[in-house]
């Protein structure tokens, strides 16, 4: 199970250590070299460092605006009266079900006529939207575990619930929101189709775009390079997703698996 | 009074969950409904729009390109889905024993799910590269062939890298979600068994099995719609070749799209989009989540 899991981000990593790709060939052998991670970080016509980085901003800003659109509907949807709640939610799980082909060219069209190709809001809005669905499932979860005494005693104390949900339902569902957030970053961080329509240069286009287009520039695949963006790509998803362990199962399973 | 205030609350109601739904209906249900009317005109670059109706459709059906994908899709998910179910399932068994080394293994299984499959599409491109790869190098380490095999340029090759991938990629998910499952089934039962002299195989069939059937329902639901829509795995790795062989029907659209026929690349969608709504309507029925929620 490990072999399989890690085997292929082992090979990923010494390819882009390697001084040629071939390394597993007759005769060639393995001999160590920073020079594709250097070419990948300074080669300016890869724009590697600025794909970098709209992925960053873009998931980063996603997520906050997705988890803060989803937490007030999760507590609409567990708290407040909501003629026809389980409707919104179905249509809500149903939504999160369309291909995202089937949406991709209406998108195209309304950017370019909004003018908003290239800019962080042409990927923003639809990862946005398309996110909603996965926080507002895992909210509706985590709130629905939340005592009702909690917010009747905030009531009591005077408070409306928009202030109920701020002050007390938030900071104790902390942990829901933290990965609620962590998987609407991680979804976005990875979306592929959205990026190579949406965006033609590295003013927007995040990684996965670059690196599903990176042979484009050379005759050749230079494999060393690809590996070392590939690696480089997967150190802050594979990061948070260890150091929150904990957080992305729980959020991953809740709504899947009755306990 | 009390009338008046619950009218006050439903009012809060709605206005809390309104900008949730605003984005939805901005973003995701209007673009598909824009995709459903685009899809009953002539809508090609350079070329003025006309209502054909179902034109499109028409065409679809006599195209050899778009049945091949068809085709392509269906199979793809018929053979990826019940491998991702299996092997998620073993890999669930093995996390769910007692083991110092179980929060390592649990993360080991997490990192192909966090993996971008853009990058996972490059990974496996390499592996089955030809003259270098990492799958030739043990095929012929191994002796299972006579010389390399020709994974990307064959069109059986290509179509097994990329159930490679996607069950690389996708199993491990499945694997937290069954171990979810496994965790709650109560120990009680299985001590139970014990005392009755049930066999390993025994409460694996008669407790494991059973006990894990929503959780079973849901994956083998949600794999399918997400199998049935793949994109960026085909893109990278085969881009549809050799010979249009692996071609998907999000692929399909999408180099409709990128060659300038609107019309016709929304059609492909549609049907994508139709397929995909009747089985997450067939996924909301049989998860029953409305239980939860009461």
């Amino acid at each position: 199970m490990t072999v399989f899991c890690l085997g292929p981000i082992v090979y990923m990593v010494l390819t882009a250590m390697s001084r040629r790709a071939d390394f597993l060939g007759p005769g060639v052998g393995f001999v160590f070299t920073a020079a594709h991670f250097l070419e990948v970080l300074r080669t300016e016509s890869l724009h590697f460092p600025e794909y970098f980085r709209n992925s960053l901003v873009v998931s980063g800003i996603s997520a906050a605006l997705s988890v803060s659109m989803a937490a007030p509907a999760a507590y609409a949807v567990t708290r407040l009266a909501i003629p026809g709640r389980v409707a919104v939610l179905f249509a809500v799980l149903a939504v999160s079900m369309f291909p995202q082909v089937s949406m991709v060219s209406y998108l195209f069209k309304l950017m370019s006529a909004m003018g908003w190709i290239n800019t962080y809001a042409t990927l923003v809005l639809p990862y946005t939207a398309w996110t909603l669905p996965l926080s507002l499932w895992i909210l509706t979860s985590y709130f629905s575990r939340v005592p009702r005494d909690i917010d009747r005693a905030a009531f009591i104390d005077g408070c409306g619930p928009l202030e109920a949900l701020r002050k007390v339902i938030v900071p104790v569902a902390a942990p829901g929101i933290l990965s609620t957030a962590l998987l609407a970053f991680i979804f976005a961080f990875n979306e592929l189709l959205f990026a190579l329509m949406l965006t033609t240069d590295h003013r927007a286009r995040t990684i996965p775009a670059g690196i599903a287009l990176f042979e484009g520039l050379h005759g050749e695949i230079p494999w060393g390079s690809v590996m070392a963006a590939a690696t480089l790509t997967v150190v802050p998803v594979v990061a948070l997703t260890l150091a929150f362990q904990r957080r992305v199962v729980q959020g991953l399973t809740r709504g899947a698996v009755k306990e | 009074m009390d009338e008046d205030r619950s009218f006050r609350n439903m009012f809060r109601g709605y206005s809390f969950i309104s900008p949730l739904i605003a984005f939805i209906l901005a973003f995701v249900f209007v673009p598909v409904v824009g995709t459903c009317i685009d899809s009953l005109y002539r809508d090609v670059t350079f070329l003025p729009r006309a209502f054909i109706g179902l034109g499109n459709y028409l065409s679809l059906a006599s195209d050899p390109g778009f049945r091949q994908s068809l085709r392509f899709t269906v199979l793809f998910v018929l053979a990826s889905v019940p491998l991702e179910l299996v092997l998620g399932l073993a890999f669930a068994l093995l996390l769910h024993r007692p083991s110092p080394w179980r929060g390592a293994l649990r993360a080991c299984v997490l990192i192909p799910w966090a993996v971008p499959a853009a990058v996972a599409g490059k990974v496996f491109e390499l592996i089955c590269n030809f003259q270098y790869g990492a799958a030739n190098y043990f095929v012929q380490l191994l002796g299972l062939a006579d010389g390399p095999v020709n994974w990307l340029g064959s069109a059986g090759g290509a179509f097994f890298a990329l159930v490679a991938g996607d069950v690389w990629k996708t199993a491990p998910f499945v694997a937290i979600l069954f171990l979810a499952g496994l965790s709650a089934i109560p120990e009680d039962l299985y001590r139970q068994a014990a005392v009755d002299r049930a066999g390993p195989l025994q409460r694996f069939a008669r407790i494991t099995l059973p006990l894990l059937r929503p959780v079973i329902v849901v994956s083998l639901l949600f794999r399918t719609i997400d199998a049935l829509r793949v994109f960026d795995l085909v893109f990278v790795l085969t881009g549809g070749g050799p010979g249009g062989s692996t071609t998907s029907l999000s692929l399909y659209g999408y180099d409709a799209f990128t060659s300038g026929d609107f019309g016709y690349g929304s059609a492909v969608s549609v049907v994508l989009f139709l397929i995909a709504f009747a089985l997450s309507v067939a996924y909301v029925r049989i998860g029953r989540f409305g239980r939860e929620l009461s």
